[in-house]
């Protein structure tokens, strides 16, 4: 830990530098009280990728989710409010405004160390003394002066079995909460994401079979306005709380709500472009009817060459590989949507709305699950990521429609 | 329930297939329903549009100013985007059914939220 910090100050400093321009951005913003969209925006595009990199364990990991961490936040954060925002913005700007060698040591500022263990290493070490270690090591390296009531800055440390992060967080609330949302149901990052990968063009109908509280189709309308969107509940009780969201963040004339099954959608053949679901799954809900029927039923509204984004659980996956194995895909016949397509398809560097620098391990990782979720029907899986929703973990799959179902 | 989304709507009753749509509307409960206007949307819109279906149902709902058929050159006619954009949008229905033509079955809506959940017996194997 000690050399996490004696290694390599340069990160750190570049990482300060980085936290205090997003700082003062974020002041920025809530003081003129802009939209705060492009900021989201900007941290959820990471928000899939860094849910990515969670699952890989090693210590020099951590760099790169440092640097995530940092235009993105996991975990609660401390963000002052009120008067205080005034001074810390002087604060900010005085302080880079000062000679280029003065500002790059930072020299100035006084921090905390939050440390939070879990996991076997929790009984190697308790919190308190990885705390101190990272503290006092920081102080020798930087010369900052601890501050535990109120400090600068804080230094978020966790170690788990699965990972270990070093963060600086930047706001007090998660960043999944939304003003526009009064009931949530999915966490609004991972909607938001789903809405990305998507491919929602302007004019398009968008179609969430599952809606349940409208969490998608809310992060879906505020990002793309201009298009048609319609959610589906069997729910008397979840209909009447997507309403009641619609309500509250302004978009009842942007968003249809109607009450169907996703196995029988009143919708005629190929009427759909855009389908975004979150198959629910877990105790809690009892699904009447299993995934194949639902992938059926949707496979059959969607336009060819039409998107459906799935956030579905491993289950769903293993049951929908099995499902694979059995039939061979139909676009064997069909010539030029036959294998060839498909390893198009399969390719993880093709269309997709989120463009980053992608990590080797991170491609590798993602050809794997690609390669284990077999196409349903005329459905080709196009990428496929996995993501942690807190206690599980899930698949954002997306698929897209190459051609007719056969008969 | 906006009548573009009535637009949509088709019957799932066994047997029924295509002849399932339209829908015939029927209406207790109107509102009209001020919303933004946005022309390019409106024009994106008119190709999807089942103009028979919409014809029928603006009939039922007695309005007046319905175009027969996009008009040539539609994306830039104002005139002829604000009257679908009222027609299609801020037209809402709260109460009332709809019907499917071949099975008669009744889907009723309330609050504005069409019930198109089907029986057992009703749905198709």
């Amino acid at each position: 830990m000690q050399r996490l910090i004696n290694d390599d100050p340069e990160s750190w400093l570049k990482a300060i530098s980085i936290w205090k321009n997003l700082e003062l951005d974020a002041k920025k913003e809530k003081l003129s009280q802009k939209d705060a969209n492009p900021l989201k925006r900007k941290m959820g595009e990471n928000d899939v990728i860094v849910a990515k990199k969670l699952e890989t364990e090693q210590m020099h990991e951590i760099r790169e989710n440092k640097e995530c961490q940092l235009e993105k936040q996991i975990e609660a954060a401390a963000l002052e409010q009120g008067h205080r925002i005034t001074k810390r913005q002087e604060f900010l700007e005085e302080d880079l405004q000062k000679d280029a060698v003065g500002s790059r040591t930072h020299s100035d500022l006084t921090f905390r160390v939050s440390c939070r263990c879990s996991g076997a290493i929790a009984k190697t070490f308790t919190a308190q003394e990885v705390g101190r270690v990272f503290g006092i090591a920081l102080m020798k390296q930087f010369g900052w002066k601890a501050d535990l009531r109120n400090p600068n800055l804080e230094v978020f440390i966790h170690l788990s079995d699965i990972y270990s992060v070093v963060g600086i967080p930047m706001f007090r609330v998660p960043l999944a909460s939304r003003a526009y949302i009064k009931t949530a149901g999915l966490r609004s990052t991972t909607a938001w994401a789903m809405a990305c990968l998507a491919e929602i063009k302007a004019g398009a109908f968008v179609l969430d079979p599952m809606c349940g509280l409208g969490t998608i189709l809310l992060e879906a309308a505020k990002e793309w306005p201009d298009v048609y969107y319609v959610g589906a509940d069997v729910s008397d009780s979840q209909l009447l709380g997507a309403c009641d969201n619609l309500k509250a963040a302004g978009l009842k004339d942007k968003i249809e709500l109607i009450k169907a099954s996703v196995t029988e959608l009143p919708l005629p053949s190929e009427s759909v472009d855009t389908i975004i679901s979150d198959i629910p799954f877990g105790k809690k809900f009892k699904l009447g009817e299993d995934i194949k029927s639902i992938l059926q039923e949707m496979e059959r509204v969607l336009h060819i060459g039409g998107t459906a984004v799935l956030l579905l659980s491993e289950d769903h996956c293993r049951r929908l590989r099995d499902h694979g194995g059995t039939s061979i895909p139909l676009n064997c016949r069909e010539g030029h949507a036959g294998e060839p397509g498909s390893e198009e398809c399969l390719n993880p560097e093709g269309k997709t709305g989120i463009s980053d620098p992608v990590s080797p391990s991170f491609a590798a990782s993602n050809q794997d699950s690609l390669d284990r979720m077999p196409p349903f029907g005329s459905l080709v899986p196009v990428e496929c990521y996995k993501v942690s929703l807190g206690k599980t973990d899930a698949f954002m799959c997306k698929y897209k429609k190459l051609h007719s179902p056969g008969p | 329930m906006k009548l573009l989304t009535h637009n949509l709507l088709s019957s799932h009753v066994r047997g029924v297939g295509p002849r399932g749509f339209p829908l015939r509307l029927q209406a207790t409960e109107v509102r009209i329903n001020p919303v933004e206007f946005n022309p390019d949307f409106v024009a994106r819109m008119i190709p999807k549009v089942e103009w028979a279906a919409l014809l029928e149902a603006a009939d039922t709902l007695h309005l007046i100013e319905v175009p027969k058929e996009p008009i040539e050159g539609y994306e830039h006619d104002e005139e002829f985007l604000r009257k679908m954009h009222h027609i299609l949008l801020e037209v809402e229905v709260l109460e009332g059914t709809l019907q499917c033509p071949e099975s008669g079955r009744l889907f009723p809506i309330s609050r504005g939220i069409p019930n198109m959940l089907l029986s057992d017996e009703e749905t198709e194997t």
